[in-house]
């Protein structure tokens, strides 16, 4: 009977399963699936500090790669590296671990081309030309850093996430030499860009770097943000009415005040997603500008979240004193 | 049809291990279950696994094992597949998915699919060893050691463990019931949840009637009876296990030896080097002659008892 009912039963083969393999797969390659490790990314370049870039522990200018590398599985194959949560977040690297330190909040923070990645670093892929910096540092002042400058010449030369945006210099004043300075530095590392008054507006697109003095950028978004302190924008600086620029530490105490003839290059974010960052070469006055400008260079900027410059003084990180 | 479906159940065999005290048994199972908790090298593992399937063959229980392996196999996939594709911990990718979307990146490694092997090994290798502990330990003498501890918790799990074999029976009539009918009965999942709810029904009439036993026997009194504690006594604590109150035999030395000697070997798998293994963020699983030595120890440890075959039979 059970002979009977098998045979009863029995079907023709369906088509449907076939179809739908084939489809899986087509889609699949679509995707980007695929076997093995993938191709690597060529010219990425890793670095791993603490305290804000203070301390360099690790700095590879050829790390080791093999296939399409994400963030995290880049980092654990040059450095020794404890994670958490399945391997989605770094609890140490070389044993300096995140955690709690002098009784501040400390964690390993990554940005790809100068910018704190919006996902995991196991959910982001490395592209070619990617600058990957990992930083141990306090976090009490401000939760998020959404980009630093220490990655110059990116994000102007590879871009972010591997598309690369259009570079726009925005001046107060087109005609003048800090404005001039700044094209040229860009020009000098690859980068080519655009060179324009300043724009109202966001334009979240665009990289973006205004220069002028901070009395003509300030009513700009970025600069409001700056204004507002690291909580906001990230960026450890403040100006002053009178005309003077505080360097603040990681408590977000004043560290260092630098009267007039002082500059800043930073950068700050806006924390949507996809927004690209932008950047301020400004000072107290055009002196300080100029100062600014001049300083657009790898080996100045490399490795800090912001600089502030002085006469006399020279390159003063920004947060100071860790 | 019943007796190939049959469920695992204690019935005495001749073995050695069927022929040791309750309690040395239930020991040496639970040096087993340390001693797969306690290691990681998949080598090892494997070895280990060899020794419970020996020993069920030679515990006359080995067909029941190797049933338990196929449905271990059933539980092992999920459990790799998951670690596959939850682990972001390993660097050797062997597959690309792309994005998966709120699970982020499909990047399939080689070490998050080892990792989850030995994990399925070891879930296999639990199953294995509560399995052979199920079908060799007689559930009475192991009850009637606790009724010393707590009566009535010795009385409930003697009830419970009474109860199982009937509902095991009760859901075989069922079924077979239900293929006597003319079409054949439901088929498929309605079927089995129809064949479950009518099992449960079974099984709250059972507990009504064993309630109102329990009561009639004057349970529900406040203060027990010399004659109640003697049922009791004599539910919890069968003729068997009574008349088995005896000197330790050599099979209870033997497997007591068998699983001091497995708690050690595990012992020195985790504070010693012998047995080394890592899976993330890549895999690093040397073989020596140190961890070739502790496989054969442990194939030793734990088939050695059933070697003597003296004095086995029921």
């Amino acid at each position: 009977m059970a002979g009977i009912r098998r045979l009863a039963g029995r079907r023709r083969p369906s088509r449907g399963p076939l179809a739908l393999s084939l489809l899986a797969l087509v889609t699949a390659g679509l995707a980007g699936c695929g076997l093995g490790a993938g191709t690597p990314p060529s010219g990425v370049e890793l670095t791993v500090s603490e305290g804000f870039g203070a301390r360099v522990l690790r700095s590879y200018s050829a790390p080791k790669v093999t296939g399409q590398e994400t963030v995290m599985r880049l980092l654990m194959r040059n450095a020794s590296v404890r994670t958490r949560y399945g391997g989605g977040f770094v609890e140490s690297v070389d044993n300096v671990s995140g955690g709690e330190a002098h009784g501040e909040p400390v964690d390993w923070f990554y940005y790809v081309n100068g910018v704190q990645a919006p996902k995991g670093a196991a959910e982001t892929y490395v592209h070619p030309g990617d600058r990957i910096w990992w930083d141990r540092h306090d976090w009490s002042q401000a939760e998020s850093v959404p980009a630093v400058v220490g990655s110059f010449p990116e994000p102007f030369l590879n871009g972010i996430a591997g598309k690369r945006l259009p570079v726009r210099v925005e001046c107060a004043t087109q005609s003048s030499a800090p404005c001039a300075t700044v094209a040229t530095r860009l020009r000098e590392a690859g980068v080519t860009a655009g060179v324009s008054g300043i724009e109202p507006g966001a334009e979240p697109l665009t990289l973006r770097i205004f220069v002028g003095p901070w009395s003509a950028l300030k009513s700009g978004q970025a600069a409001r943000a700056i204004a507002q302190g690291p909580e906001a924008s990230g960026v450890y600086a403040r100006f002053a009415p009178e005309g003077s620029l505080t360097v603040l530490d990681a408590r977000g105490q004043s560290a260092r005040v630098l009267g007039s003839g002082a500059g800043l290059i930073a950068a700050t974010a806006s924390h949507e997603e996809g927004e690209a960052p932008t950047w301020l070469i400004t000072g107290t006055d055009e002196q300080g500008v100029e100062l600014a400008a001049r300083a657009l260079t790898r080996a100045s900027l490399a490795d800090r979240f912001a600089v502030a410059l002085a006469p006399g003084a020279g390159v003063v990180p920004a947060p100071a004193g860790e | 049809m019943l007796s190939a479906q049959r469920p695992f159940f204690y019935r005495r065999l001749a073995s050695p291990l069927h022929a040791t005290g309750a309690g040395v048994g239930a020991l040496w199972a639970l040096s087993l279950t340390l001693a797969t908790l306690a290691i990681f090298q998949p080598l090892v593992l494997l070895s280990l696994m060899v020794a419970v399937l020996g020993a069920g063959a030679m515990a006359g229980v080995g067909g029941q094992l190797r049933r338990t392996l196929r449905t271990a196999a059933i539980v092992a996939v999920p459990i790799v597949a998951v670690n596959v594709l939850v682990s972001r911990e390993g660097l050797t990718v062997f597959a690309r998915l792309g994005d998966l979307g709120p699970f982020g990146q499909g990047d399939l490694t080689l070490e998050a699919l080892v990792y989850g092997a030995v994990i399925a090994l070891k879930v296999s290798l639990l199953m294995l060893v509560t399995t052979l502990a199920s079908l060799t330990i007689d559930p009475d003498e192991l009850l009637g050691g606790l009724r010393r501890l707590s009566f009535r918790s010795a009385l409930t799990a003697s009830l419970a463990t009474r109860m199982m074999p009937l509902l095991a029976a009760d859901a075989g009539r069922l079924a077979e019931a239900r293929r006597t009918r003319p079409d054949g009965g439901q088929q498929g999942a309605r079927a089995r949840v129809a064949l479950v709810g009518a099992v449960v029904g079974g099984s709250l009439d059972r507990a009504m009637d064993v309630a109102a036993t329990l009561e009639l026997r004057g349970f529900a009194a406040a203060r027990p009876t010399a004659g109640r504690m003697m049922w009791l006594r004599r539910l919890v604590t069968p003729a068997r296990a009574r008349a088995s109150i005896r000197t330790r035999s050599r099979h209870d030395i033997a497997f007591s030896l068998s699983a001091v000697c497995v708690l050690a070997l595990s012992l020195l798998v985790r504070v010693s080097a012998i047995a080394p293994f890592q899976a993330y963020p890549l895999v690093h699983a040397p073989v020596g002659w140190g961890t070739l030595a502790l496989c054969v120890a442990l194939l030793v440890a734990v088939l050695a008892p059933f070697c003597d075959r003296r004095g086995i039979e029921p």
